[in-house]
């Protein structure tokens, strides 16, 4: 019996439940997928590191209990909105002699209804979706998608009906404590309670406004001066002066755009300007912790998604940069030994008896440090932004240099042509020059380097770009002195660059990676005590990927996830006000207020309510991924595609609430 | 003296094929510029209706109704709306003020809704509320006002406009006896000082007693007509409640 009506209940309020259903069903959607990466057979390839995936289920594991948390908390709040607006049925109930323990039997039925649909649609979509994550998964690890078959994680299920019925239950203890704590006659008036209005003294919010502007603009300040290189306390000080700033803005927001509309009769006169102005700003007034909240998780996704796609986007730019070489290897040179075979890679190869293919093109090649450093040679032309980011990791470094016949030797591997140098000339090489300025800059300035009071001429006007090893190991720049240079050398290490030959890449990949594995353990130390290291360039592409995969997979995650539960609270906010100004927009309708201005009220409503948070959430973004810019270089390709993510699901979300509340205040 | 409102043979139906219902059963009547006219009738009897009806909330059966020589049936909804906001003001028992505006900006959105001048919107309303003595209260909220004071400040929306027609529907409903008496001389005031045409639906005799002419509806059609002419107040009273009495209303509707 009361499964009957809780049956026909959901049916009748379907439209009150399509809401909650949609965001229920969402939320499960992403849960599930999210969960369901690690079993995605695009991923499984990957097995020569295995650490980095269980690095990546851990970290999704981890992420994923933060989200229930971010989740429930957001259906609780869809449930709050929902049983607010049944308050009067459920005192009916109570009036015709239902008991308390029956009403509840009603609730705990229907929502089970509604956990079990939305779980069961959920994960269907999920299911769905998280083939496309494959996909998505494997363009990035680079993956071909031959091997591609469709998957069902019984693990991301398991974990999904474990995670949700557990809100489930909380949702309905919730409900329970509802139904308990209030008396029957505010449950059958909760419908004509008029909201208090907050009469607030208009000098005070003046004053607020200022404040907040005053906190959100230092906060902005600090943070473009500094970066996230600040100390973690003046950092901390920053995040909280913004959060604060933020809050006071929406508290004192709703006087003040009060205020100001109001010295404008033009526009506070004309149409129902008025009713829409009272409106939006009694629902900034009642909402603003909302509102807070809401603009600090747009903050934060546009943030995430963003940094999300450049991180893949840079890595693939940075790869094809970078990958002149199929392997890199080298000896750091130990300046005590006393045998100069010691520090020799080709000999220390010989010694542990490996042995080049006939069809294995290598070259081996010295890299020697001078006597000065790069904050000698430089320190005039660094930006301030370049100089924090430098100090830390090159400045004090003494400067690398390269014999004119080593580099030729490299030149010639990738098949490019070789360079003459005269006696008292130099060459610069980098590829850092589009990044740091510094250098290109020193070079337009100064044609000569004295070294130790001999005069060197710079003989090329911009930075060569070549690469010297492969990625992670390249220098700053390099310095290619002539051979017979007779100032100061230290040798830093011993070299040597491999390419593939295009018919045996698979033997040669497999005995480099082996051999270099083989070294990280230290196998060969009884040999020779040399510390030598090497990486190939697959070994480097899967690192990378797997880390750029995390930096994805985790940016969207959130991102979507606090997208979705931001626009759900929006959503559920105005629809739920809506049906409580019904009676508002009946009086308009009876003074003579027509379809189409009715219309309009109400789209301006939304545009504002959905748009401001986001126009302040943007704002801050726009200043905190500045803030950050050193660390990505943007392109206008990241950005469309994550701002079309971002504007398809706001978007979505704003119509439908725009239908809707035009729906109520039809139907009415 | 001219006519503002005829009433021609409406009829009014509710339900299908099977089972009619006729609210309104062919009722007749016209209204003059500066008449102060009481509909009565026991609950049921379609007053309710015909004020829908007159007010365009509503659509007729058939008949016609006319209005400022304005056949309202034939008109179109974009018209009606447009006609409802300039030809007509309404009263409603429940104040239907937007309890989220201030009085000053309830009675504007009436005029704003016209697309009238900024400065007329202004001078307007301290005209109005000068009449109906609520100039004190205009920057409050609904909420800080009395009853009385907030059923004078929807009057004053709806006379702001001044409308061909005043419509009024239980006006005094949720008053109490002091504040019902101030409304209704204020209504008095209107009809007699500017001349404001006034159609009030009631069942209390007391508050109909204003009034110079009362038709009493039961069942769908006009039971009676009562015209005050020179009687006082007490004496129209007394032949309202001889009147009610044979309508058969209750005890409670004499009162």
């Amino acid at each position: 019996m009361f499964s009957k009506i809780a049956i026909n209940n959901v049916k009748r309020s379907f439209r009150d439940y399509s809401i909650y259903f949609l965001t229920l069903t969402l939320a499960v959607c992403i849960f599930y997928s999210f969960n369901s990466i690690d079993s995605q057979n695009a991923l499984l390839e990957i097995d020569t590191n295995p650490i980095y995936m269980s690095t990546l289920s851990n970290l999704i594991a981890g992420t994923s209990v933060f989200v229930s948390f971010v989740l429930g908390g957001l259906i609780l709040y869809a449930n709050h909105f929902l049983i607010k607006k049944r308050k009067k049925e459920l005192g009916i109930y109570m009036t015709l002699g239902m008991s308390k323990g029956s009403i509840s039997k009603i609730l705990i039925f229907e929502a089970l209804i509604i956990g079990l649909f939305s779980l069961i649609v959920g994960i269907i979509l999920g299911i769905i979706m998280s083939q496309g994550i494959s996909v998505l998964a494997a363009n990035i690890l680079e993956v071909d998608l031959d091997r591609y078959r469709f998957i069902i994680s019984t693990n991301a299920i398991i974990k999904s009906c474990v995670y949700f019925g557990i809100i489930y239950l909380l949702v309905m203890m919730f409900n329970q404590f509802t139904i308990s704590k209030h008396r029957l006659i505010d449950m059958l008036n909760a419908d004509k309670k008029n909201e208090e209005l907050k009469l607030k003294n208009s000098f005070v919010s003046v004053l607020i406004f200022i404040v907040s502007i005053t906190l959100i603009v230092v906060a902005y300040f600090r943070v473009l001066k500094t970066g996230l290189d600040a100390e973690n306390e003046a950092l901390i000080a920053t995040i909280v002066m913004g959060t604060i700033g933020t809050l006071l803005f929406f508290f004192s927001l709703s006087s003040i755009v009060i205020h100001i509309v109001q010295t404008s009769k033009s526009i506070y006169l004309k149409d129902i300007n008025i009713f829409v102005l009272r409106q939006i700003s009694n629902k900034i007034n009642t909402n603003f912790l909302s509102m807070t909240l809401i603009c600090l998780m747009l903050f934060l996704t546009i943030s995430m998604i963003f940094a999300a796609f450049d991180i893949k986007g840079m890595n693939d730019r940075n790869a094809s940069a970078n990958s002149a070489f199929d392997a890199t290897a080298f000896l750091i040179a130990d300046s005590k030994s006393a045998d100069p075979n010691e520090n020799d890679i080709e000999f220390y190869l010989n010694k542990i008896n490996f042995k080049f293919e006939a069809y294995e093109k290598h070259t081996f090649y010295n890299e020697y440090k001078l006597n000065f450093t790069i904050a000698d040679l430089l320190a005039k032309y660094l930006t301030e932004q370049e100089s924090v980011t430098l100090q830390e990791n090159y400045m004090d470094d003494s400067v690398t240099a390269i014999k004119i016949s080593d580099y030729n030797s490299i030149m010639e591997l990738t098949g490019q042509e070789g360079m003459l140098l005269q006696e008292h000339e130099i060459l610069v090489v980098s590829n850092y020059g589009q990044f740091i300025t510094a250098l290109p800059e020193f070079m337009k300035h100064e044609k000569k380097i004295m070294i130790e009071n001999e005069e060197y001429a710079i003989k090329n006007e911009l930075p060569i770009e070549a690469n010297i090893k492969i990625t992670g190991g390249n220098k700053f720049f390099y310095l290619i002195i002539p051979d017979n240079f007779n100032g100061y050398l230290r040798l830093e290490s011993s070299n040597f660059n491999v390419i593939y030959d295009d018919d045996f890449v698979k033997q040669s990949e497999e005995k480099f990676s082996h051999l270099f594995n083989l070294l990280d353990d230290n196998t060969y130390r009884d040999i020779s005590p040399a510390f030598v290291l090497g990486k190939t360039m697959k070994q480097l592409k899967d690192r990378e990927n797997v880390g750029a995969a995390m930096f994805v997979f985790l940016g969207l995650f959130l991102g979507l996830i606090f997208i979705i539960s931001s626009s759900a609270i929006m959503a559920l906010q105005q629809l739920s006000d809506a049906s409580d100004s019904l009676n508002r927009y009946k009086t308009l309708r009876k003074i003579g207020v027509s379809e189409q201005l009715i219309n309009k009220a109400i789209l301006r409503q939304c545009l504002v309510y959905f748009l401001l948070p986001l126009s302040l959430a943007v704002c801050h973004s726009l200043v905190g991924l500045k803030a950050v810019s050193y660390m990505f270089s943007f392109h206008y390709s990241s950005v469309i595609v994550s701002s079309l993510l971002l504007v398809i699901i706001y978007t979505g979300y704003f119509y439908a609430t725009y239908a809707g509340i035009k729906q109520i205040v039809k139907n009415q | 003296m001219q006519n503002i409102l005829s009433v021609e043979k409406i009829e009014k139906y509710y339900g299908n094929k099977d089972s009619i219902t006729k609210a309104i059963d062919n009722i007749s009547f016209k209204v003059d510029k500066g008449e102060f006219l009481g509909i009565m009738g026991p609950s049921g009897s379609g007053k309710s209706t015909l004020l829908n009806c007159i007010s365009t909330i509503d659509k007729v059966t058939t008949g016609k109704i006319i209005i400022n020589n304005k056949d309202i049936t034939a008109l179109k909804s974009k018209a009606l709306e447009k006609f409802r906001c300039d030809e007509l003001g309404f009263i409603f028992q429940d104040f239907n003020l937007l309890d989220t505006l201030t009085a000053y900006e309830n009675i504007a959105l009436a005029l704003t809704i016209q697309k009238r001048s900024i400065k007329q919107i202004d001078s307007l309303i301290n005209i109005v509320a000068q009449k109906l003595g609520i100039s004190e209260v205009l920057n409050k909220y609904p909420f800080q006002l009395s009853g009385g004071q907030k059923q004078r400040v929807a009057s004053a929306r709806a006379i702001v406009t001044e409308p061909s027609l005043i419509l009024a529907d239980e006006p005094t409903g949720a008053l109490d006896s002091k504040s019902s008496r101030m409304l209704l001389d204020s209504f008095e005031k209107l009809n007699k000082e500017y001349q404001s045409t006034i159609i009030m639906v009631t069942h209390d005799s007391f508050t109909a007693s204003y009034a110079h002419r009362i038709l009493f509806i039961k069942d769908g059609r006009i039971f009676n007509e009562l015209v005050r002419g020179n009687d006082t107040r007490k004496e129209f009273f007394n032949k309202i409640i001889e009147v009610v009495t044979l309508l058969g209303g209750d005890v409670s509707n004499v009162l």
